[in-house]
């Protein structure tokens, strides 16, 4: 069988992953190197992922809006917190619930199946990368 | 390649990436942010870089696939990270190819991990945040990893590609 990889191959790619370092070099340099082990908000609709939102290290001010066959709430991300500022369901225990952005804290409307939640992507937990 | 050959066989092509691309988005894969691809559909872009004389026809294929991708769906977030796996991807591809130092394996690899450059510079643009950049290492790893399977697919294909009547047709 013919040899179908050559060690330009293998130089190649090892200086490619040695390259994409490059950003966590940065980061490292720039002291920066720990926000991305923090926090991270989970948005779940009817118990399933709707979007994951980075916290730590966020600028500036994210709508989300949410319309579901539930209802609608406007979800907000303001720098590293996040909290729902408008909804049409009957009880607005979710705006009343203000910002959260500690890991474990939630916010809820239980009439559209909405939560939130704040999740810390170090502290021991595998996935690094918030998953599906 | 007369006219209606290439035609036909663009299309292919075409067809072929688009079912990669749409299986790919039913897989449970790990992920980065909605819209985020593995680039599976670079297997087709692979082989018919290599099967294919003119360096346009596998731009158009990309290309085609690209727009046909978003017009059955995904939205505007899935396009951008599409535009920018392919562009990156099929950028480097054809330059590695070019220098002719490389085999089949070293140019998709390269392939998979800037298709996934790709993914984590729009990712870091969608959600405003340049922390996304940190996933690059795991995610060149990752991009490696697809890019070492399609290569080896890739190689399979084209030797058993070669063998059949229509490779020479398609070399003309
Ligand atoms: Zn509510």
């Amino acid at each position: 069988m013919k040899q179908i990889i050559n060690k330009w191959d293998i130089l190649l790619v090892a200086v490619l992953l040695v390259l994409s370092l490059i950003p966590e070099g940065i980061f490292y340099m720039t002291g920066n190197d720990a926000a991305v082990h923090d926090t991270y908000a989970v948005i779940q609709v009817d118990g399933k992922i709707y979007k994951e939102v980075p916290l730590s290290g966020h600028q500036g001010t994210e709508t989300i809006p949410i319309k579901t066959d539930h209802g609608y709430n406007l979800v907000i991300v303001k720098d590293d917190t996040i909290g729902i500022v408008e909804a049409d369901c009957p009880d607005k225990i979710c705006i009343s619930e203000g910002f959260i952005s500690r890991p474990g804290a939630t916010v809820v409307c239980l009439p559209h199946k909405i939560l939130i939640e704040v999740k810390s992507a170090g502290g021991g937990e595998p996935d690094v990368i918030p998953a599906h | 390649m007369k006219k209606t050959f290439r035609i036909i066989m663009l299309s292919l092509f075409i067809a072929q990436s688009l079912v990669l691309y749409i299986v790919e988005g039913m897989l449970p894969v790990p992920f980065i942010a909605p819209g985020a691809k593995l680039g599976l559909a670079n297997l087709i872009t692979v082989i018919a870089m290599y099967s294919l004389p003119r360096k346009r026809d596998a731009c158009l294929i990309l290309f085609v696939r690209v727009l046909l991708a978003a017009a059955f769906g995904g939205g505007i977030n899935a396009f951008f990270y599409s535009v920018a796996g392919a562009v990156l991807s099929l950028g480097i591809m054809l330059l590695l190819k070019g220098v002719g130092k490389f085999s089949i394996l070293g140019v998709s690899m390269a392939g998979g991990i800037f298709h996934n450059l790709g993914q984590v510079l729009v990712a870091s643009l969608v959600v405003a945040n340049l922390k996304i950049m940190l996933y690059l290492p795991i995610l060149a790893i990752a991009g490696a990893g697809t890019g070492l399977l399609i290569g080896i697919t890739s190689v399979f294909t084209l030797r058993h590609l070669k063998k059949l009547p229509i490779y020479k047709r398609m070399q003309e």
